[in-house]
């Protein structure tokens, strides 16, 4: 064999062996992109808000929230920690109702930004489409903050002192927070406790189901009106729909 | 003279021994005169039926279990029969229970700042 023949030959072998070894690495790779997990069985939560519904001047919702998750509050907004926040809005139209109070949360999308820029895969999204922050893994970078779009998430620069509900978690601080949907209520059969207090107040603004069963709550009032999430050309594909927007 | 010189090196050889031998005779003087070398541990309280797994393995692996249930909570959204919560039930203590070894080996716990169990 010349020389160059062999050389030829050498290369071919080693590039040959370099490709069969990282073939186990391909699909890695794939799942580490892929946070998409829109075929999934099972079931799918989303929220729908009415608008219409919500009153300017009530906060059961946001009491209520506060109470379940051992929300901190400092009485100061550099540090406060909202799951769920009602902001005012101003706009021209329609002209019958230029203000309009909007809770604000997790609108757990889709396509979580937070879940791709995660570091650690702290924050993710569960198969029944609930993004939310694993405290034990984060690591307190912030970058799910930067990329929210909605600025949903809070970071805990504080310890929270307060602890009204002992069986539910408290954040430490250092680490971010926001609405996940109350999980630990959804995996024992209850619904959030924003829905639960508004259906008690009779106000029945926050509607909470499953969007893949078409029976549900949820299915029925989307099919039934219009509703649009928050800025829907960022393709996040929010979950958090809303009616009178 | 070459006598005085092996006697020299007799000497060092057993100063030398004796340094390094100091050490592990310490350790065993130290064992020999602390009765109790493992921390007592108090038994829970009357409700206190029976742990969900056996003395012997909870002594050894409840991390691990705990870590297990963690992530079926947290990662899988399986909130199954065992949680921190119930530990609690009979393990009232942070004091009495966990505190007692974990002080011992110096293990420091962070579990608190979050998950609430009374002092």
């Amino acid at each position: 064999m010349e020389r160059r023949e062999f050389l030829k030959k050498s290369g071919v072998l080693l590039a040959g062996t370099a490709c069969a070894c990282a073939l186990p690495l391909l699909p890695a790779a794939a799942k580490s992109i892929n946070v998409d997990s829109e075929n999934t069985a099972g079931k799918k939560w989303g929220m729908v808000i009415d608008l219409n519904k919500c009153a300017k001047d009530c906060n059961a919702c946001l009491d209520a929230c506060r109470k379940e998750n051992n929300v901190a509050m400092h009485g100061d907004k550099r540090w406060d920690i909202h799951l769920i926040r009602k902001v005012t809005l101003k706009r021209k139209h329609p002209a019958e109702s230029p203000e309009i109070s909007v809770p604000l949360l997790c609108n757990h999308c889709e396509r979580p930004p937070c879940a791709q820029a995660c570091p650690v895969k702290a924050t993710y999204k569960r198969e029944d489409g609930i993004v939310i922050v694993d405290h034990h893994r984060c690591i307190g970078c912030r970058y799910c903050m930067i990329s929210c779009p909605y600025n949903a998430r809070f970071f805990n620069y504080r310890e929270n002192h307060e602890w009204p509900n002992k069986d539910n978690t408290r954040s430490s601080h250092g680490v971010p927070e926001s609405c996940n949907f109350c999980a630990h209520r959804l995996d024992k059969g209850k619904k959030p406790a924003c829905v639960e207090a508004c259906e008690e107040i009779n106000a029945k603004a926050l509607i909470f189901g499953d969007l893949n069963d078409p029976g549900s709550d949820v299915s029925k009032v989307i099919a039934g009106n219009h509703v649009r999430g928050i800025r829907e050309d960022f393709g996040t594909k929010p979950k958090v729909l809303y009616i009178g927007l | 003279m070459a006598a005085q010189n092996n006697n020299m090196e007799f000497i060092i050889m057993i100063i030398t021994a004796v340094i390094l031998l100091i050490p592990l005779g310490y350790g065993v003087v130290s064992l020999a005169s602390s009765n109790d070398t493992q921390p007592f541990i108090e038994k829970p309280d009357e409700k206190y039926d029976k742990c969900v797994r056996d003395t012997e393995y909870m002594r050894l692996n409840h991390m691990d279990l705990l870590k297990e249930i963690r992530d079926d909570a947290m990662r899988r959204g399986k909130r199954g029969e065992i949680t921190l919560n119930d530990c609690r039930k009979c393990h009232t203590s942070r004091e009495r229970f966990c505190d007692k070894c974990h002080n011992v080996v110096n293990a420091q716990l962070d579990c608190y700042g979050c998950h609430y169990f009374p002092k």
